[in-house]
């Protein structure tokens, strides 16, 4: 516990910023051969044999000279090839060291020799165990925190999920600071809205999910109308329109075709110009007017714009003159019924039933009912 | 006729009966066979076992399945069924008076210049009793509409009418030929702007050729046959022409006893000298075979030439009918196009204007909305005419500008043969009455005692709104037709 490699990882443990080593060791996965009946072999490295050379000596080196710095410090001032300074540097350290009792220097060599112990495990590669359900001994990467250790508690820190917490304040506070300081700034980046010129003629609608993935967010949509063209005479206006087909809008004059074909905004945009150019071309093109042929319409559906009528609005005017319209309606009847013109069918019915000739029963004389059967 | 049933009650077991009647000593047996028990005792006599002899009927019988198509009959007395045709006879029956209604007073009969003149508009008038008989004769009356609910058969004299019957009398009086479509929407009385077409016909001595249901003509519901040395091959309908010809010859009777002959006709099987009158002629077929040679005979009396004739009117219900591909089938399998139906050719070349009458007359049509095939050559020719005559008029929409419509270059349906004869037709729209019209009409209800309340303006706008500005069909559902009482 109070090893001197212990306390160095409780030295570094209370800072997270710092890249997490288990993390980082992690991700050198083998993941070159999934499935395989031979045995593993790197590839030869492409890399030169003095690249080679020259990062094993450097390893080397760092190793000895963590291991016994009298020994390494000795053997630099013996070597030729270092410099006079760095000999005489090499020279004034190792003073330094000599003067370090001997106690220390080996706590400080044990030191050397217990960190390398301990790190030598995050160095090694971790391979996923081919054999392993659903790769569950893989690491997640999304998560965040690493789930190694952190349920074990050692009284000296908060836990893993409770740093999470902090991070994600944190986060917070970095976008509320950037939403006051820094996003007024846009403003100044801000241009007035100019409508477009009568030369852009053609109107592209993109599509963005804020910088998410979407199998749409490629989509480009080209809106034009023919009339808005430069120099194409009706008939190759019209021509244009018959070419057009299904992507005509009678009712709105407006042609709208789309590409997601590929796999870039920028590409799909390219390919719209492109076929609009060529359909412009292809109109211009005196050989066949297509004038045989009608401007095709099947594909829309006009929807009569009904309205309320004009006439039917109930205005001051129109008030009056239905009041009008009644009271002479009135006046008609009421003068009718004075001469007696005006037709009550209950009436009707009455008179006629009263001034009915009563119907005089005829005595008939039945014969035969008897005979018959 | 009650007796069998009578008898059949006594025979009948009921329970009273049964009781009374049983014997006194059953009792004790049942009490025998269960002597403690919770039911009701079964009182019924057991049948007895029948020993020896074979069994009647089916071993399981009662006890089989009798699905319903092979049961037997059962036995009762349902009546007289009705005998073949009387049910349709019933349903088609025209009934033209009603006793019950009161005669209104006002109600005059119709003279020859009564449907030309304008005075009359917004009038009720009576049709004259022998004007009823020819019109029944060519079945302008239809079962459909109230002919039976009042005294005598009236009609209504309508702006529209009007214009028709001087356009009528102008062409009669010019020797042309006027040609005329009625059109409008369901129930806006077009029958009926043919029947006073016929009746404004019969009152000045036309002659008059009606065909009161073309569908009976193009859906195959009546005999055919190729018409020898014809090419194309024109087929003639000799059963429905002997129908049409007695028709003519009942419808006309007056008239055409006063027309002579002008040729002999040496194709008839009768030797018919010239100088004989045409009710003869057209009282020669007396049998299918012979109905068409005496039709076309006929017909080129009436339209000779330099002989002084009565102008002639031609009308027919149901134009749609005529303009389409009929149901009839050629020995070839292939469908007859109705204008090579030999009299409906002749009907489509009077309306188109191939056919001229000699001394005038009138080819009337009316469409029909309800029982109509879908003709898009028909339907698009008629609004193009209504179009063109709108333009002419300077056209009554405010916009001013009326588009004559135009083919669908994409709809296969069209018939260029239709087209070719409406191609220059007159069309008359009829609509909803005005308000004045409404109001003689719902008056001569009220005053026939068919319509129980007052005729104020109030009523009267009120019918009008409800029947969709005026339709008088609706108007009729709306006040006449009602159970309302």
């Amino acid at each position: 516990m109070a090893s001197p490699a212990n306390l160095l990882r409780l030295c570094l443990r209370p800072s997270r910023r710092l890249p997490n080593l288990g993390a980082s060791a992690a991700r050198q996965f083998a993941h070159r051969r999934p499935l395989s009946t031979t045995q593993w072999r790197p590839a030869p490295t492409p890399k030169s044999p003095d690249d080679e050379a020259s990062e094993k000596a450097v390893d080397d080196e760092l190793e000895k000279a963590f291991k016994n710095p009298g020994e390494y410090f000795n053997s630099l001032i013996s070597d030729e090839s270092v410099s006079d300074e760095e000999r005489r540097l090499a020279q004034r350290m190792l003073e330094d060291w000599n003067k370090v009792p001997p106690a220390e220097q080996q706590d400080i060599e044990q030191l050397a020799q217990d960190v390398t112990k301990e790190a030598a495990q995050l160095r090694r590669p971790v391979f996923v165990k081919r054999d392993s359900f659903w790769h569950v001994d893989e690491p997640d990467q999304d998560l965040i925190t690493d789930e190694v250790g952190e349920d074990d508690f050692e009284e000296d820190d908060i836990m893993a999920m409770a740093h999470a917490k902090l991070e994600e304040h944190r986060e917070f506070r970095e976008y509320a600071r950037i939403a006051v300081w820094e996003m007024p700034l846009l403003s100044k980046m801000a241009k007035p809205f100019e409508p477009p010129t009568e030369a852009e003629v053609l109107r592209f609608r993109y599509t963005t999910y804020m910088g998410e993935f979407h199998p749409a967010d490629r989509k480009v949509v080209v809106e034009f109308c023919p009339k808005d063209l430069p120099d194409l005479s009706e008939a190759q206006q019209l021509k244009l329109k018959k070419l057009a087909g299904s992507r005509y809008n009678p009712e709105r004059d407006i042609i709208k075709m789309s590409c997601e074909r590929f796999e870039h905004q920028a590409q799909n945009k390219r390919y719209l110009g492109d076929l609009v150019n060529k359909l412009i071309e292809t109109a211009k093109d005196p050989t066949d007017m297509f004038e045989d042929i009608p401007l095709d319409t099947r594909h829309h559906k006009f929807k009569p714009q009904i309205k309320f009528p004009k006439e039917w609005y109930l205005t001051e005017e129109r008030r009056k003159e239905l009041e009008g319209q009644r009271k002479q309606a009135l006046l008609l009847d009421g003068q009718k019924r004075t001469e007696g013109a005006l037709i009550d069918g209950v009436e009707v019915i009455q008179h006629a039933m009263l001034h009915a000739k009563p119907v005089e029963t005829v005595p008939v004389l039945r014969r035969g009912q008897r005979g018959r059967r | 006729m009650s007796a069998p049933s009578c008898l059949r009650c006594l025979v009948r077991p009921s329970a009273g009966v049964t009781v009374s009647s049983l014997p006194r000593s059953s009792p004790l047996a049942v009490a025998r066979a269960a002597p403690f028990s919770t039911t009701t005792a079964n009182l019924r006599p057991k049948k007895e076992v029948q020993t020896g002899g074979a069994p009647k009927g089916h071993v399981r019988s009662g006890k089989m399945l009798q699905l319903g198509k092979f049961k037997k009959g059962k036995a009762g007395d349902r009546g007289r069924t009705p005998a073949p045709g009387e049910r349709k006879a019933y349903r088609k029956r025209i009934t033209l008076s009603n006793d019950n209604a009161i005669p209104v007073p006002w109600l005059t009969d119709l003279g020859p210049a009564d449907l030309a003149n304008p005075a009359n508009t917004a009038r009720i008038m009576a049709l004259p009793t022998e004007v009823q008989d020819q019109l029944r004769a060519s079945e302008a009356f239809k079962p459909t509409q109230c002919w039976g609910m009042f005294r005598k058969p009236a009609v209504l004299v309508r702006k529209e009418t009007i214009d028709m019957a001087n356009r009528m009398q102008n062409a009669a009086d010019k020797r042309h030929t006027l040609r005329l479509v009625v059109s409008g929407d369901k129930l806006t009385g077009k029958s009926l702007m043919v029947l006073q077409a016929m009746a404004h016909a019969h009152l000045n001595n036309w002659v008059v050729i009606h065909i009161p249901e073309v569908q009976e003509l193009t859906t195959a519901c009546t005999e055919y046959a190729p018409i020898p040395n014809t090419d194309p091959v024109q087929y003639m309908q000799p059963v429905y022409v002997l129908k049409l010809l007695q028709a003519i010859r009942r419808a006309n009777e007056g008239v055409l006893s006063k027309i002579l002959t002008v040729s002999a006709h040496p194709e008839l099987s009768q030797s018919m000298p010239p100088n004989t009158p045409l009710l003869a002629l057209a009282g020669a077929a007396k049998e299918p075979d012979a109905a068409w040679p005496v039709f076309q005979a006929l017909w080129s009396e009436l339209t000779a030439q330099g002989a002084n004739r009565p102008p002639i009117l031609l009308s027919a219900d149901g134009l749609a009918h005529m303009m389409k591909v009929s149901d009839y089938r050629s020995p070839a399998f292939d469908l007859i196009h109705s204008h090579d139906l030999a009299l409906v050719r002749l009907f489509a070349d009077a309306l188109g204007g191939g056919l001229r009458l000699p001394s005038g007359g009138a080819v009337i049509a009316a469409t029909t909305r309800s029982n109509a095939p879908r003709t898009p050559s028909m339907e698009l020719a008629l609004a193009q005419r209504e179009a063109e005559a709108n333009k002419g008029l300077g056209g009554p929409s405010s916009s001013g500008a009326v588009e004559v419509p135009q083919r669908d270059p994409f709809f296969r349906g069209y018939d260029d043969r239709v087209e070719a004869v409406l191609r220059s037709v007159q069309v008359l729209r009829v609509r909803g009455v005005d308000k004045l019209e409404a109001r003689a009409l719902m008056e001569y209800w009220a005053a026939s005692g068919m319509l129980r309340a007052t005729v104020d303006e109030k009523a009267v706008t009120e019918k009008w709104a409800l029947s969709g500005g005026g339709v008088p069909g609706e108007m009729e559902r709306a006040a006449l037709l009602t159970a309302r009482i």
